[in-house]
């Protein structure tokens, strides 16, 4: 038996703030890496179909399941999210019976995807799923689905999860994900088991644990008898075991998964230490009517929203397997300063970076040339560019190498200037269209660069411009 | 991060003194015969030389507080403040620090910026355009035909600026006192954990209060009139400012109360390493501070009707809302209370003898989403009704000090903060009439 070799310290890792799910940046930006990035975006459920690859046993009578989508695609979902399964319990010509587990592994390893079926011998499916799933075996899918899950980025990851018997399934999809992802995190997981053997993942967690600083793991034994030897909490959750394992819950997002009556003594428990109503998050694992009720209308919802996506996929299948992007730009140092993108998610839209675009009223305007106003101006100058004053009423024709306000100057235009060198930022306008080069001294700001302002005094233009003067 | 004065004030063209020696006199004199534990004599609030002594000797020599970071959050963005005489920008620069420059133009005196707060590159004075850099060089005067025009010697006259854990603070002394540095190692540790380069504005208010400043900053210092802050005393513990052995009768339960939630406080702040121990030293230094972390009443999170919060978003990186308030007051010209879910912060600008200008900020996390994380009419509430009571309060002793029949009052027990603050004011202008 080698006890430890050598004892080292090892100094915290230095990590960036907060947590970012790795296809946060992807959906947040509207152009660039596009099509097969996206595809790693949960922003929507699917129909897919899946094929069995592994089964692992876990303690507490559960069993994990592996799968891989048929299609080769990766599976993109949210840690905490879960997928419909339909399963031919009663042979391939009878209707299937179709349930919702919850995924267990982790979204950044998108290749396969697990769920963890607990067996419970008076129901129909889960005795079956045991039995009957083997590698090999393809099931139709649909997923993912659920708003129980962690948030695509949170400068403040502090979280406490609750779970209890299998509602430690989506719990442990989020510490396998937070495990997986750099960042800070501050995570407390409690867990409570019916028997000292009962814990699923128990050792997995225990490596995480004792591996990840960010990461601590509680049991406690519900209201069994103690084993000799158990170390770990016992009895029912209460306020003082919220305290002791998270004396700072009051400041955490919790997430809480188990049976009923455990999430509706745990959300009682929160609200007495202070926890804020919109931080806590449940899933109701073994739900009753009212759930299942709420699980279907979801699942409803997904399945249109699956099939409708499902044809608008079929037309671009090109863009989905395009060469993955060199660089999504995570985790840059310029994270920091800049905090969290934020994704919307819903609904898919393909951007066109060459569309033209309307952001205010204004735009358009010279678009294309022939159809606007401008060509009714009078045309003055000679050059091979032109310029058009929308406020003026004139087309200036210049030369690439003439500076603006000079001969906007010339031909009437009314723009007050002082300076002339780019300093003082009176003669600033806004430009509807076309590009310049600008050789300014500090007379604008780049704020004002980007809300398409410039300074004509010393600005060439480098094509044809509508100018609002 | 200070800026050096590039130029001294020169007295050319000026008068001698601000004031003929004899009237100097009779106000040093006043001082003299200041009596200590008494409210001041009528001229300190309603005198006009005296409201001139104190921008010379107190806004004219001290740290004076001017905004939050928040306020000008990008290079290029500026605040303009006023007090007195004086108009001061405060210029957030590329680097990221932050240029104090006098609003007044080297041409003619124009006022260079009007604007409250704005944001700008180059500052162009509006009368004949003279070009400043945001460092307040003059880097452009159209001048045709002037051959001896040296631009290098008209740049904006430039302040001293220090930024401590997000705060901004200006001085316009060619010297300032030293002791701030001191000072700011006091309070920094206390205010840095709620992290006020990633907060926002969500409300900005500013009063003018028909009142001399020191009635607007003696009125901060004491709660012996509390009773007139019915939506204050949710959260704020009424037993303010009192100890063990002078607490009334009805306020006994209460101050029970108040003992229990600090030492849950107390706890919880060791725990996180965050400092709370009470700093008072308002009037045994030049830069006069107190600041402590208290608990507030109910859940003990904000000032709100149930002490809950009042932003769904954390400060920082603080990891509890149950922080109370960390409350400070620095001398002469402001107050601040960070909770862990927001921040309000209190500067007081003279305007003249008998109005001042009183300006509330409320900071709340740069990512909350009003509508969402706050609701800004309830995040607001307790400090607007309250700042209303207190400039009646305030107007009413104005109202007094003009009075023949005024005669300076005791200040009780409970108000041995005014009285330092006081005490602090009357040190400082003596010194300076010395
Ligand atoms: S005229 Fe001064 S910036 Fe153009
Ligand atoms: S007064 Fe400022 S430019 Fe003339
Ligand atoms: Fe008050």
């Amino acid at each position: 038996m080698i006890e430890l070799l050598t004892e080292t310290a090892i100094s915290e890792p230095s990590r960036i703030r907060g947590l970012e799910m790795p296809w946060n940046r992807v959906m947040g930006s509207t152009e660039g890496p596009a099509g097969a990035a996206r595809a790693l975006g949960p922003w929507h459920p699917q129909e897919f179909m899946a094929e069995c690859v592994e089964t692992v046993p876990e303690a507490g009578g559960m069993m994990t399941f592996v799968f891989r989508r048929c299609d080769g695609a990766p599976l993109a979902f949210r840690a905490g999210q879960y997928v419909n399964i339909a399963f031919p319990v009663n042979g391939e010509d009878q209707d299937p019976v179709d349930r919702s587990y919850s995924l267990s592994s982790s979204p950044t390893q998108p290749w396969t995807f697990n769920i963890t079926v607990k067996s419970d011998p008076a129901g129909l499916v889960s005795p079956w799923v045991h039995e009957n799933v083997k590698p090999g075996m393809v099931l139709d899918m649909l997923g993912p689905v659920g708003a129980f899950h962690l948030p695509d980025a949170d400068r403040r990851a502090r979280y406490l999860l609750l779970a209890a018997g299998a509602g430690i399934t989506p719990i442990m999809s989020m510490v396998r994900t937070i495990h997986s992802l750099p960042g800070q995190a501050d995570v407390v997981v409690l867990y409570h088991g019916a028997e000292a053997g009962g814990y699923a993942f128990h050792q997995e967690l225990a490596y995480i644990a004792s591996v990840d600083s960010r990461v601590k793991v509680f049991y406690s034994l519900g209201n069994r008898s103690k084993p000799e030897g158990w170390e770990w909490l016992s009895g029912r959750l209460t306020a003082a075991m919220i305290d002791q394992v998270a004396p700072d819950a009051n400041g955490r997002q919790v997430y809480a998964c188990g049976p009923e009556g455990y999430l509706n003594t745990a959300a009682e428990l929160l609200k007495k230490v202070g926890v804020d109503d919109t931080s806590i998050n449940m899933e109701f694992f073994s739900g009753d009517r009212q759930t299942l009720l709420e699980y279907q209308e979801e699942l409803a919802l997904a399945a249109d929203i699956a099939e409708e996506i499902a044809e608008e996929i079929a037309d671009s299948a090109q863009d989905y397997y395009e060469s993955q992007p060199t660089a999504f730009g995570l985790y840059e140092p310029g994270y920091d300063a800049e905090g969290t993108l934020t994704a919307t998610g819903l609904p898919l839209e393909t951007v066109d970076p060459d569309a033209p675009r309307s952001e205010d009223g204004s735009s358009g305007v010279g678009e294309e040339p022939g159809s606007s106003d401008a060509s009714s101006f009078d045309t003055v100058g000679t050059g091979s560019l032109t310029l058009s004053f929308m406020r003026t009423g004139i087309n200036v024709r210049v030369d690439p190498d003439e500076h603006i306000l000079e001969v906007a100057q010339r031909a009437g235009v009314r723009i007050g200037a002082n300076c002339k060198e780019g300093m003082c930022g009176s003669c600033k306008v806004v430009k509807l269209s076309g590009e310049v080069e600008m050789n300014h001294q500090g007379g604008i700001r780049a704020r004002e660069i980007d809300a398409g302002k410039f300074l004509p005094c010393c600005s060439t233009a480098r094509t044809d411009m509508v100018i609002d003067a | 991060m200070s800026a050096p004065v590039n130029v001294a004030l020169n007295s050319r063209g000026k008068l001698a003194s601000s004031l003929p020696a004899h009237q100097r006199a009779e106000i040093a004199e006043l001082f003299e015969f200041r009596r200590a534990g008494y409210s001041l004599d009528a001229p300190f609030y309603t005198d006009r030389s005296i409201f001139n002594i104190d921008m010379e000797a107190i806004f004219g020599q001290h740290w004076i507080y001017a905004a939050s970071v928040a306020e000008l959050p990008e290079p290029g963005d500026y605040v303009t403040v006023d007090y007195g005489p004086y108009s001061l920008i405060v210029l957030r620069n590329d680097d990221g620090d932050v240029n104090v420059l006098h609003n007044v133009c080297r041409h003619r005196g124009a006022r260079v910026l009007t604007e409250a707060a704005g944001s700008t590159g180059n500052l162009v004075c509006g009368y004949h355009s003279w070009t400043y850099s945001p460092s307040g060089d003059l880097i452009h005067a159209s001048a045709p035909g002037e051959t001896k025009f040296d631009k290098g010697c008209f740049g904006l006259k430039r302040a001293h600026s220090r930024m401590v854990a997000g705060l901004i603070f200006v001085c316009i002394a060619d010297e300032p006192p030293a002791d701030f540095d001191e000072t700011s190692k006091i309070f920094e540790p206390y205010l840095a954990p709620h992290d006020l380069s990633k907060t926002k504005i969500a409300y900005q208010q500013n009063i003018i209060e028909e009142g001399n400043w020191k009635l607007v900053m003696e009125n901060n210092r004491e709660c012996y009139h509390c009773d007139g802050h019915p939506e204050l005393a949710c959260s704020l513990f009424p037993t303010w400012g009192l100890t063990d052995g002078v607490i009334p009768p009805h306020l006994e339960e209460v101050w029970d109360r108040n003992k229990e939630a600090q030492s849950s406080l107390e706890e919880r702040c060791r725990r996180y390493g965050l400092p709370y121990e009470v700093v008072e030293e308002l009037d045994t230094r030049v830069a006069g501070i107190r600041i402590s972390r208290e608990s507030l009443d109910g859940e003990g999170e904000s000032f709100s009707p149930d002490g809950r919060r009042l932003s769904k978003k954390l400060l920082g990186d603080l990891r509890d809302f149950r922080l109370g308030r960390c409350s400070m007051h620095l001398q002469p010209n402001s107050w601040f209370h960070f909770q862990g879910d927001h921040v309000i912060t209190f500067a007081v600008f003279p305007v003249n003898e008998h109005q001042t200008l009183v300006r509330t900020t409320w900071l709340v996390a740069d990512d909350a989403e009003e509508g969402v994380d706050y609701d800004l009419e309830k995040l607001t509430y307790t400090w607007k009704q309250t700042n209303l009571q207190d400039k009646a309060f305030v107007e009413l002793c104005q109202k007094g000090a003009s009075s023949p029949a005024y005669e300076p009052g005791p200040y009780m027990k409970s108000e041995y903060q005014v009285e330092a603050f006081i005490n602090w004011y009357v040190q400082r202008v003596q010194e300076h009439l010395a």
